[in-house]
């Protein structure tokens, strides 16, 4: 309810800044939304409540391991952002991390791949992958949880394929830039989390202020009527699972990096849901039209912090279960009484 | 609101339609070996038929490989199949399609003993030997169970191998896996007492689960390192987190300060043995304990029983049988060190 009451004087607040100038081309929201703040304030809070009750949470030591983990969902999360935005969702995401990376790795093992190549083959199969996704939702338009569903089984099969009854082993460090030990970082900040704030950083510009990201709302209020105004829905779509698929590609980089030098199945298993509980966390609406890559952002470090803290404090590990189930089911209440405010307003 | 209810409508008939073909997919699979099952039961051969808790990992292809081995030498047919992910459904569909091949003998290693039991029945029923190996359905019709290694063992030996490095005292903790997991859990169990009553010095701080991800178990390796500055042992309880846990001292550069060891098969610890972040994986031969399973479930169904000690083959000698457990138990646990760990091929 708290939230309803700080959402609503939002958009009164921007509408004189719009008005005063006749000029005004359009009228836009608040760069940091209601529920950010809220994200923002709970992170504060409970980042100073484990700074006061564990030995070691504010420390360097403990906050770069955090960020390393946060980045390749945050990361992929950016995409699902999109996705969610105009009403669709990728539950194939976890599949495609698992053939990404276990692709990457193969070649890893038998050929010496620099950086940049295992990089640019990482986001091409993950590219693919999403521009699979893409056209069967865009233009099969059949609805996008069952196409990701059937494309999820897919990938998983073709990466058990790919794996052959065994693990990677000695996979090389090639890819250590982005993982958790010294050479990750630079000037302290883990390069893997510095990457993802810059792709959030121009995700965010554009879902604003590019007419692009615009039309991507528009399709999640009403795809019809986006249509009617001269909307290319498809040629949209397909860009937002495109893009989806590519950050996968990067994010399987990323997470290769922060794990062992074997790789094994359980590799992207479950990420799918970690990556929509933050994007759902970051208060963007699962029935589309609203959210922000922030939000995302945010979400993703709030569902980390949690994890950590419930380790750091020596609770019993489920327990972070829990607290992440109760942000998701608060984030989509409040959603839903947005909702319906709006409606009856 | 009537297209979005029909989306979720939809949506749950996509979702049905996906398990029950994935479960399907399993069936078929095993269906296919099913053929040369028939073959083998036509001319009286001797059919032993072994249902991992999931197929195409490492340590379950290593005891197929064991088992086919035993098989060529015993003149035996050997099966194997499991099912794609370490799920008790798709499993017990596996045991049913063998059951209904008329198997002579069935190994399972079942993922959930208390749902597999009845099926375990059924083909006791239908004149099957039924076995377990690796893990037990204690409260089942399992005429033996072929165990790697006792409880006790793996437990002394992880807590052993751990207090050598960390010179008999200091502050360790485990990273497990399932929170369920009945062989993890008894594990810990022990080396919680044994370590109470050997090291006095040491103590067990925390025991954390990670579930079978190997990113969760370095990453909640490392926040244990951070909440216990202290910390100089750490436990990777299953083949996900010893590698795990290994590498989370590596990446907080504390290897020498912080030892660790666990259960991980050799060559995904090689790595870490060598460079030091990991001091000792305990294991055990995991090819000889397929080899074993197809020799105990030859044995059966042949009709002979097993004696106190058996001597299986040159490698397997003096294995101890206990009539009253029922089980088979293939002997000491295995320490893989930076010395032996080139070893394995697995």
């Amino acid at each position: 309810m708290t939230l309803d009451e700080r959402t609503k004087p939002a958009p009164q607040s921007g509408r004189p800044a719009g008005s005063s100038t006749a000029t005004a081309k359009r009228i836009l929201p608040l760069p940091v939304t209601g529920q950010e703040f809220v994200l923002i304030g709970v992170l504060i809070v409970l980042w100073i409540l484990l700074g006061i009750f564990t030995p070691a949470f504010l420390t360097p030591n403990s906050i770069q391991p955090l960020l390393v983990s946060v980045a390749p969902i945050a990361l992929i999360g950016v995409g699902m952002t999109f996705i969610i935005i105009t009403a669709g969702i990728d539950v194939s995401v976890g599949g495609a991390i698992m053939l990404c990376a276990v692709i990457v790795a193969k070649t890893m093992v038998s050929v010496d791949i620099p950086l940049i190549g295992a990089v640019a083959l990482a986001i091409v199969v993950g590219l693919v992958l999403g521009v699979v996704n893409g056209v069967l939702i865009a233009y099969g338009r059949v609805a996008a949880i069952i196409i990701t569903f059937g494309t999820a089984n897919i990938f998983q099969f073709l990466a058990l394929r790919v794996f052959g009854s065994s693990t990677v082993n000695g996979i090389p460090s090639t890819l250590e830039v982005f993982g958790r030990g010294e050479a990750g970082r630079t000037l302290g900040v883990p390069n893997s989390f510095a990457i993802m704030i810059v792709i959030a950083a121009v995700a965010w510009w554009y879902l604003r202020h590019a007419s692009g990201g615009r039309h991507l709302f528009a399709i999640g209020g009403n795809a019809n009527a986006a249509r009617l105004v001269g909307i290319k829905v498809q040629p949209r779509l397909l860009v937002a699972y495109a893009l989806t698929g590519a950050l996968v590609g990067l994010g399987a980089c990323f997470i290769l990096a922060s794990g062992t030098a074997t790789l094994d199945q359980s590799v992207g298993s479950g990420k799918e849901l970690q990556v929509i509980a933050a994007v759902v966390i970051g208060g963007t609406s699962i029935l589309g039209g609203r959210g922000s890559v922030i939000g995302t952002v945010l979400g993703a470090i709030l569902v980390q912090t949690v994890t950590s803290g419930v380790t750091q404090l020596g609770w019993p590990s489920q327990l972070a279960n829990l607290f992440v189930g109760i942000f998701i089911i608060i984030a989509v209440g409040t959603d839903l009484l947005r909702e319906r405010a709006r409606r009856k307003a | 609101m009537i297209s979005k209810k029909k989306v979720i409508a939809v949506g749950a008939i996509a979702l049905a339609a996906v398990l029950t073909v994935s479960g399907c997919t399993s069936r078929t699979d095993s269906s296919s070996g099913g053929s040369t099952a028939a073959a083998g039961a036509g001319d009286a051969k001797i059919t032993v038929a072994f249902v991992p808790k999931l197929q195409g990992i490492p340590y379950f292809e290593a005891m197929n490989a064991g088992g086919k081995k035993a098989a060529e030498e015993l003149g035996i047919t050997w099966l194997y199949q499991g099912p794609t992910t370490a799920d008790a459904a798709a499993q017990a569909d596996i045991v049913r399609s063998y059951i209904q091949q008329n198997v002579s003998a069935l190994i399972v290693a079942p993922n959930d003993p208390d749902s597999m039991a009845p099926l375990l029945k059924e083909a006791a029923d239908k004149g099957i030997k039924v076995l377990t190996a690796d893990t037990d359905a204690p409260d089942s019709v399992r005429e033996v169970f072929v165990n790697q290694a006792s409880v006790e063992g793996i437990g002394e030996a992880l807590t052993d191998q751990l207090m050598t490095a960390m010179g008999g005292k200091g502050k360790y903790a485990i990273v497990s896996c399932g929170e369920t997991a009945a062989n993890l859990n008894a594990w810990i169990a022990v080396q919680k007492a044994y370590t109470a009553s050997k090291y006095p010095d040491a103590t067990l701080v925390n025991v954390v689960y990670a579930g079978e991800d190997q990113a969760a178990a370095t990453s909640m390796a490392t926040d244990l390192m951070n909440a216990n500055p202290d910390l100089t042992g750490l436990v990777g309880e299953c083949t996900s987190s010893a590698p795990g846990v290994a590498q989370a001292v590596k990446d907080a550069g504390k290897t020498g300060t912080v030892f660790t060891d666990g259960l991980g098969t050799p060559q995904s610890m090689a790595p870490y043995l060598k460079d030091g972040s990991s001091s000792a994986s305990i294991l055990w031969d995991v090819q000889n304990l397929g080899y074993l399973a197809a020799w105990a479930g030859d044995q059966l169904a042949t009709g002979k029983t097993l004696a106190a000690t058996n001597d299986v083959n040159a490698d397997l000698k003096g294995i101890a049988y206990d009539s009253s457990s029922k089980v088979l138990l293939l002997g000491d646990p295995l320490v893989i060190t930076k010395d032996n760990v080139d070893t394995f091929s697995y």
